[in-house]
């Protein structure tokens, strides 16, 4: 377990150092160890959940500044994650990302509508996701 | 004393299970009332023959709850046609289905193995990437030489990228050269390094 | 190769062979929902062992025989009584009582009218402490207790630890986290150094058996608002946690909770419920619209 749930939303002071803390949820296990890799190395803290039920109970237990989310994943897929997300006044204004094999365009306005602030297509680059990261969560560092 | 004792509350289903014979379980399958398709889903697990009508059923059913006892009765059934009936689903837009539909097929592995070779040549990428999502994950000895063969053979990066992840679980070390070879087949492309890498190290022990 | 094990009294030869510990297991796990891996076999052996030798069979086989088709199911039971592991004691991970009073009752009665009934289902209840947890904690820190008709159900599939429940004797160990004043207040202390649960609680309590993965046994459960359901899954594999948590489904009224085990989440389990944080602890709810 990290002790990472008692670092503060939004830093005054000295203690928090990094860009922010980010919620990777994806059942496998390479893009989440992927997605920690780029995102650590971008000064970003990372937690992650292998599914949409653990990424919403992973959620409601400590803040984040951004979600990153695959949108297949067992038990509770990534639009139904955000929807039901979407709908709960503690976590309704959470930045998320959605990111999926799908590249249709109809894929798309069902993450937007799902309630994803941005959506991406893999494969994902490490510089794509760092700029995207940015851009969503980013603060500057300290 | 606040806290009143009170007896456990009654049956509420008249009748019993047993006296309610397969075709009125078929007809409550469609009934207005999502318990009692609930219910009838749950008993139809005796009548394998049933199959199918349950997948007509879950092709249109919107309650979730409905669907999950769909689902368990289709994994109790775990016949080879549930299984086919199942897999068309992974071709689904609704990701819920899909993805439910995946995770019955993993826990019927003798039912899934003669549909495998088929659903890993399917011309649609995604299907052929949730049948290895579901290779990762279902009890199957020959599932890690499926997921070898597939990143030998299969040119598209996410599918290859699924099979890697499903390896790093479940591949043995005679694996290591077919991963070797995608690497260089996938040079320059940042998270087909990094994910070979990590199985590779995985499937070492490492 | 299995090596031999160690003797541990006049049973511990072996009774059954592998594939007999196969077959009981399969038998055994369809009827409980409870597994065992290959390295409980010596575990179960010598609880068969004795099984064994109470009811005189001949072998494994004839025993095995009479717990399948015996029409009383009696021998089953006192199978299940010896395998199940019941330790419990009371206000055991006791922050989720504290989401029960000041989170989940508030959301579950802002849906009632006063004198309305507000039912729990604690199981598997074990002992009975954890029921009787519940109760004190109601009557100790739940201000609109007295506006509502409180039910508290509590079932087991150990018939033998059910009626340990309903005498309510507990050991000094079992109530080691419970306060002086509660304890003067609920128990009574035994010569024998035991505590016995005063009548007024044991009453209100109302004790069954219940095997959750028997829906002949749980159908009964119905408008359920919270159901406790503690340190059972652990011992259960997917397919049983499933099927578990669809009949939790059906006994939950739309709106109601479950609380399951500080280490068990219901995010592998189904996505039929939606975790809720309520006083700084998860538990899953029935969505209200979910009929
Ligand atoms: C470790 S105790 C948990 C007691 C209490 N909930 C707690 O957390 O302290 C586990 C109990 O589960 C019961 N049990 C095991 N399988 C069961 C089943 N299929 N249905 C109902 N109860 C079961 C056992 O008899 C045992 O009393």
């Amino acid at each position: 377990m990290s002790n990472a749930s008692s670092s503060p939303r939004h830093p005054q002071g000295d203690e928090v150092s990094g860009r922010g803390r980010i919620l990777v949820v994806d059942d496998g296990i390479t893009m989440r160890l992927y997605y920690r890799s780029v995102l650590e190395a971008a000064g970003f803290e990372v937690e992650e959940a292998t599914n949409g039920v653990e990424g919403y109970e992973k959620a409601l237990a400590s803040a984040f500044d951004l979600m990153i989310v695959d949108i297949n994943m067992p038990k509770m897929d990534g639009y139904a994650m955000l929807r039901a997300i979407r709908t709960d006044p503690a976590l309704c204004a959470v930045p998320a990302v959605t990111i999926s094999t799908e590249a249709s365009e109809r894929d798309a306005q069902q993450a937007l509508r799902a309630g994803a602030n941005f959506y991406l297509v893999k494969p994902v680059g490490s510089k794509e996701l760092t700029e995207v990261a940015l851009m969503v969560a980013g603060r500057s560092p300290r | 004393m606040v806290l009143v004792k009170q007896k456990t509350p009654g049956s509420e289903s008249p009748g019993g299970p047993e006296v309610v014979g397969r075709d009125a379980l078929l007809a409550a399958l469609e009934s207005d009332t999502a318990s009692d398709r609930r219910s009838a889903a749950r008993e139809l697990a005796a009548f394998p023959e049933t199959a199918p009508a349950l997948c007509d059923r879950l092709a249109v059913e919107q309650s979730p709850s409905v669907r999950a006892a769909i689902l368990m009765s289709l994994i109790r059934i775990g016949s080879p046609e549930a299984a086919g009936r199942l897999a068309e689903f992974l071709r689904s837009d609704d990701a819920t289905l899909r993805n439910g539909a995946m995770e019955a097929l993993q826990e019927m592995p003798d039912a899934l193995e003669g549909h495998v070779d088929r659903l890993l040549a399917d011309g649609d990428s995604d299907v052929r990437i949730f049948a290895v999502n579901i290779l990762s994950a279902v009890r199957l000895r020959s599932a890690p030489a499926w997921l070898a063969r597939v990143i030998r053979s299969d040119s598209h990066v996410n599918v290859c990228a699924a099979a890697v992840d499903g390896l790093a679980e479940i591949g043995g070390v005679e694996m290591l050269d077919d991963l070797a070879d995608l690497r260089r087949r996938f040079a320059g492309d940042d998270f087909m390094e990094f994910a070979i890498d990590t199985a590779s190290l995985r499937i070492r022990g490492r | 190769m299995a090596l031999p094990k160690p003797a541990a009294g006049p049973d511990a030869k072996s009774v059954m062979t592998d594939v007999d510990y196969e077959k009981f297991c399969e038998f055994f796990y369809r009827k409980t929902g409870i597994q065992f891996k290959e390295n409980k076999k010596y575990y179960v052996e010598r609880r068969i062992a004795s099984r064994i030798s109470a009811v005189r069979a001949e072998s494994f086989r004839d025993y095995f025989t009479m717990v399948r088709f015996q029409s009383s199911g009696e021998e089953l039971q006192h199978l299940v009584n010896d395998m199940t592991v019941n330790e419990t004691y009371f206000f055991r991970e006791d922050y989720q009582f504290d989401a029960l009073v000041d989170g989940i009752l508030p959301a579950v009665v802002s849906r009632k009218r006063p004198g309305d009934r507000v039912r729990i289902w604690s199981v598997p209840c074990s002992s009975g402490e954890e029921p009787y947890s519940i109760a004190i904690t109601l009557l100790e820190r739940w201000a609109e207790c007295d506006c509502w008709d409180i039910e508290i159900l509590a079932s087991d599939i150990d018939s033998r630890i059910l009626s340990e429940a309903r005498a309510g004797l507990y050991s000094e160990r079992s109530v080691a986290r419970v306060s002086t004043a509660l304890r003067g207040k609920y128990f009574r202390p035994r010569p024998d150094g035991q505590f016995q649960i005063c009548d007024d609680l044991r009453e209100s309590i109302d004790f069954s058996m219940a095997n959750v993965v028997d829906r002949t046994q749980t159908g009964r459960f119905r408008d359920v608002d919270v159901i406790f359901c503690r340190n059972l899954l652990i011992y259960f594999d997917d397919i049983v946690r499933r099927q578990t948590a669809e009949m939790f489904f059906d006994a939950l009224a739309p709106g109601g909770f479950i609380c399951l085990g500080h280490s068990e989440s219901m995010s592998r389990i189904s996505p039929l419920f939606l975790p809720r944080k309520l006083r700084g602890s998860i538990v899953y709810q029935k969505p209200l619209s979910a009929e």
